[in-house]
């Protein structure tokens, strides 16, 4: 008894320490110079230490009653409540509710508390910023989820609906409160915090009628997303475009939105007068509207009625609607810069969300026709096409494809369309940073993920791949013969090549070395290459590096292209690398060589047993990882256009190992999730904690991540089953060999 | 065979029909040594099988024969498949007259030499489908590179598919269709084993190494085994070397049988002459209780 007594009571120590720990966390970090002491004192002395005192006890009652609450946790609508919680607090807390300087300038509760009492606004808007009764939108908030949690827990429908009901209120009161106080400021807007908390109550909403509608059953999320996606492939891609394309012309900003804010029916007007070609006269007269009919009925007719014909017919309809939609947005945008609109000096310039939006809308409705027209043909007739593992030889796999595919094409839509209605700080982290490190994480997830070998030198070869780069450009002290001047784009073969053999040279005497010592020379492999840039100052400029790197240009027939400074241009090329990269991958994934790598890393001496010549498959591994890295590296000099020793530091390489682990190890589009998620956070971080404190709440993140979902953020199905299906593999085993019989 | 009743030495009979050659091996780890002086030759299309206590050195054997380990003497001569010119599996790399180092030929070179193997604890892919794993061992008889992987040519599409096909009629044999998409790690230990027999078998094999195939399966198990490795010998013309703890089991489907030893040869012969061969039972009956007890279980 005593013993227990004194489990729980350190347990409960522990918890309230966690209390203590987060408590420091939030808020800032720093003392100032007459008291060292003061941000400690801030965050432990003072009454709100009680909420974290609380937030700690609370965790110490759900551990100690653990088995009593798992059951309840596993209940159908539990996750979707959390993560429309989780949405709806991003919301109110870290999201800005507002862009405009005149009335607030940011969150939820400042803008609260300038609206509530500016009569200019309707009183039911006021009401809810809390003009009667303060911080209205919390208790809302709170109630809803109570009102859901209690309704799981119980199984009352009632309570279930009642969730429902509220959540909808407050949702839909939130986003009309917003629109009010858009209106009243007559200033455009492109905050996203009244959106996510709308999405976020939607997500309650249909967590609490997915409660009301099956009492007490096991969630199962999975097959839920499973028999959605697999009921008619490509219909809720049809229903997610159509919301777009609804989005795009009703509600969203569609030219100089920092300015003129106009709709796309006010586009006519405005542009007026104006020398517009015919086409995008009549696009913003009348076609607009008859492309979207058109798609959509063809999408949503092809989707419904699954018929293959019609899949194409929609594929075409939607690339045809796309491609007008670009020439007009090209057209109106570059008259626009003619006529110095809103400050703009070239074409694609001050274009707003809708446009855009538009366009994702008719990529995302032909890729509903593309997944109707490429549907698999029965796959039970067909004995030898793969399956996924675990499922029965003789069931169809399509279902989890579906959904997959469906993704992708999301995915892509958003990567296509979203940039361009970014700000500029947005899109030169997604270039510089995101972008560049997935096109390395997707090439150390060969090496690291599927051979399964720790290489901490990675950036090495970035390196080597920019230096060839400055190389090849006649920017480094030794010159290249002058018949091999080249443009950028024209140095990734060679970039390429070198890698290739830097990979081989590097992997052929290091491979008989296995896991930490791999990873030490590699490690020492990446510094020598660093010191060497430094050091060899007559070929690489010591620590000044290479300058004026000439930015890649390409001449093909007719076409040229020309690189400048803006980074939605980089984001393009580097969007074509990706895309390249990730399908080449995924079929080496799937094929000999992805099977070779999976069994060396899995279990070398049987690999050898069976045939693989686990050398030859390991050489390959750091070859095609290092020819990643290189053509990163080609990207990288080349768009910023300088380089010296100083990029590639251990810390790069280091963080590159980190995005595969925390994407998923030997998963593409874990490996692609890691990188992007992590190149973000900090970014997004930025905003919302002091600056001192990030790498802290980073640190935090992948802390998390890798007690709760060690597999990583998109586990790989080998992986995934390695991970979970390991002990019992060895339990099998032990079990049932006698004693003494093991070699 | 005419060359056979020409040789006076019928413990040796003519090169072209020995599949695996042995002569005065000898394996020692430190102070250990594993095989002493072994000699033994395996007949091909025979079921050859090698018996002897625990620690006699019968996994140390198979790994010298399959180039795991390097013996420091002796030689080993292979021929695997019919037609197949004799190899040595020894390489001494010399210099004039001295012999500078002694290596043994690479695991997977010895594999695509014809030689398969299965491993006393189940060594399979666990994360890999059933399928997948006989794939693997399928696929390195296979040529298509990387590069035509990643552009998806016709021709690498079409050795995926045979060897899909191919893998699939592989646990046909074994009798594991039915669980072709589970993965590896997931299957019972009885099908795992067979499922090591199947990657092996996706090597096309002249002789296939089956260490202790029988170990930690039931009784029922044990005679789908015996019908498996027979109908391996027979249909598909595979030599057999087993290792096989379980006498009434060895004795039914074993031509010859090696006995050893603390790493010595005591025996050599067919199961009736090693059944009454005194050395053997003494060397059954001169061990520890437990193993004497084991013994007595094979064979009751
Ligand atoms: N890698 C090694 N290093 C050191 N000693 C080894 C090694 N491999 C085998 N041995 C030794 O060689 C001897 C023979 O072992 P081996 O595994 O070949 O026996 P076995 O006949 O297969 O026995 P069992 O029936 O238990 O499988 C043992 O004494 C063992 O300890
Ligand atoms: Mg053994």
């Amino acid at each position: 008894m005593s013993a227990d007594v004194k489990t729980n009571l350190k347990r409960l120590l522990a918890c309230l320490g966690l209390g203590v720990v987060l408590a420091l966390m939030i808020g800032d970090q720093e003392g100032n110079q007459t008291d060292f002491g003061f941000a400690f004192k801030a965050a432990v002395f003072h009454p709100r230490i009680l909420i974290f005192l609380g937030i700690g006890v609370l965790l110490y009652l759900a551990m100690t009653f653990r088995p009593r609450v798992a059951p309840y946790l596993t209940r159908a609508g539990v996750r979707p409540l959390a993560a429309g919680t989780a949405s709806v607090v991003a919301s109110y807390g870290l999201l800005n509710w507002s862009d405009s300087g005149n009335l607030t300038n940011g969150k939820l509760s400042t803008l609260a508390h300038g609206a509530r009492d500016t009569s200019g606004i309707s009183v039911i808007g006021r009401l809810f910023f809390g003009s009667a009764v303060p911080g209205l939108y919390w208790i809302l908030f709170v109630l809803a989820i109570a009102l859901a949690a209690a309704a799981i827990i119980v199984q009352k429908s009632a309570l279930a609906w009642g969730a429902a009901g509220l959540s909808v209120l407050a949702g839909v009161w939130g986003f009309v409160a917003h629109e009010m106080v858009r209106s009243y400021l007559h200033s455009p807007d492109h905050s996203t915090g009244a959106f996510v908390a709308l999405l976020g109550y939607a997500t309650i909403a249909s967590a609490s009628v997915t409660v009301a509608r099956t009492s007490g059953s096991e969630a199962a999320t999975g097959a839920f997303l499973d028999r959605i996606f697999g009921w008619k492939p490509g219909f809720p891609l049809f229903v997610i475009g159509t919301a777009a394309a609804l989005l795009g012309t009703f509600w969203a900003s569609w030219f100089s939105p920092t300015d003129k804010n106009t709709s796309v029916f006010g586009m006519s007007d405005l542009f007026h007068g104006y020398p517009i070609n015919g086409l995008t006269s009549a696009y913003l007269g009348w076609l607009v509207w008859v492309l979207l009919v058109a798609s959509v009925v063809v999408a949503g007719a092809a989707t419904w009625l699954q018929h293959k014909l019609l899949g194409w017919a929609s594929v075409l309809v939607g690339a045809v609607a796309l491609l007008i939609s670009l020439l007009s947005m090209h057209n109106f945008s570059r008259i626009a810069a003619d006529q110095k609109f809103d400050g703009a000096v070239q074409a694609w310039q001050n274009i707003g969300t809708g446009a855009w939006t538009l366009c994702a809308a008719f990529t995302v409705l032909a890729g509903a026709g593309w997944m109707v027209a490429r549907k698999p043909v029965d796959a039970a007739a067909d004995p030898v096409s793969p399956r996924p593992i675990g499922s029965d030889s003789l069931v169809s796999p399509g279902k989890s494809f579906a959904f997959t595919q469906a993704m992708l094409v999301v995915v892509l839509a958003g990567a296509l369309f979203y940039p361009p209605t970014a700000t500029g700080f947005w899109q030169t982290v997604l270039v510089t940073e995101i972008g560049t490190y997935v096109l390395l994480a997707v090439g150390l997830n060969v090496v690291v993920g599927w051979a399964g070998l720790l290489d901490l030198g990675f950036i090495a070869f970035y390196a080597i791949g920019s230096y060839t780069t400055a190389y090849l450009t006649d920017t480094l002290p030794v010159k290249p013969p002058h018949w091999l001047h080249l443009s950028p784009l024209m140095a990734i073969p060679f970039a390429i090549a070198i890698c290739l053999v830097a990979g081989v040279a590097l992997g052929f005497p290091t491979l008989r070395l296995r896991g930490d010592y791999l990873a030490i020379v590699t490690l020492g492999f990446g510094e020598i290459i660093r010191i060497v840039a430094i050091n060899a100052k007559s070929i690489t400029n010591g620590a000044q590096g290479a300058f004026g790197i000439p930015q890649p240009v390409v001449h093909l027939g007719p076409l040229h292209l020309k690189w400048g400074q803006d980074p939605l241009q980089y984001w393009y090329l580097l969007l074509v690398f990706i895309i390249v990269v990730v399908m080449l991958f995924r079929r080496l994934e799937n094929s000999r060589l992805g099977r070779a790598w999976a069994a060396v890393r899995e279990d070398e001496v049987a690999a050898q047993a069976t045939g693989v010549n686990t050398v030859r498959v390991k050489l390959l591994a750091f070859a095609i990882g290092a020819s990643t890295s290189g053509l990163a590296g080609v990207f990288f000099a080349s768009q910023i256009g300088y380089i010296n020793p100083d990029n590639f530091v251990l810390n790069n390489s280091i963080l590159v190992v980190a995005y595969v682990v925390f994407g998923g190890m030997g998963s593409l589009s874990g490996a692609i999730a890691g990188a992007a998620v992590l190149t973000w956070l900090p970014e997004f971080l930025k905003a919302q904690v002091p600056a001192e404190d990030r790498q802290m709440w980073i640190g935090a993140v992948i802390l998390l991540m890798m007690i709760f979902r060690p597999a990583g953020l998109l586990p790989a199905k080998r992986r995934a089953a390695e991970l979970s299906g390991l002990d019992k593999v060895y339990s099998a085993e032990t079990a049932a060999v006698p004693a003494g019989e093991g070699m | 065979m005419t060359s056979l009743s020409q040789s006076p030495d019928v413990t040796h009979p003519p090169t072209t029909d020995v599949v695996y050659d042995v002569r005065n091996v000898t394996l020692k780890f430190g102070g250990v040594t594993s095989l002493s002086d072994v000699s033994l030759h395996m007949n091909r299309g025979e079921i050859l099988a090698v018996i002897g206590p625990n620690g006699a050195g019968k996994t140390s054997l198979f790994n010298s024969l399959t180039g795991v380990y390097t013996p420091q003497e002796g030689s080993i001569l292979l021929a695997a498949r019919v037609g197949d010119a004799q190899t040595p599996v020894l390489l001494d790399r010399k210099f004039g007259p001295f012999s500078l180092e002694r290596r043994s030929r690479k695991t997977h070179e010895i594999n695509h030499l014809g030689v398969a193997r299965t491993f006393q604890n189940i060594r399979l892919f666990p994360a890999l489908t059933a399928l997948e794993n006989v794939k693997v061992g399928v696929e390195t008889r296979q040529t298509s590179g990387p590069i035509s992987a990643m552009l998806g040519m016709p021709w690498q599409r079409r050795e995926e598919r045979e060897s899909t096909e191919r893998a699939y009629e592989l646990l046909g044999f074994v009798g594991l269709t039915h669980r072709a998409n589970d993965l590896a790690g997931s299957l019972a230990y009885g099908e795992q084993r067979r499922l090591e027999i199947a990657r092996a078998l996706g090597t096309e094999p002249g002789v296939i190494l089956l260490d202790e195939p029988a170990a930690g399966t039931n009784p029922a198990e044990k005679r789908d085994l015996a019908d498996l490795i027979r109908k391996i010998n027979v249909e598909d013309n595979i030599s057999v070397l087993l290792i096989e703890h379980d006498m009434k089991l060895v004795m039914s489907i074993a031509h010859r049988l090696v006995v050893l030893n603390f790493g010595q040869k005591i025996a050599e012969g067919s199961p009736e002459q090693i059944q009454k061969n005194p050395a053997v039972i003494a060397a059954y009956l001169g061990t520890t209780d437990d193993e004497d007890a084991a013994a007595e279980g094979g064979t009751a």
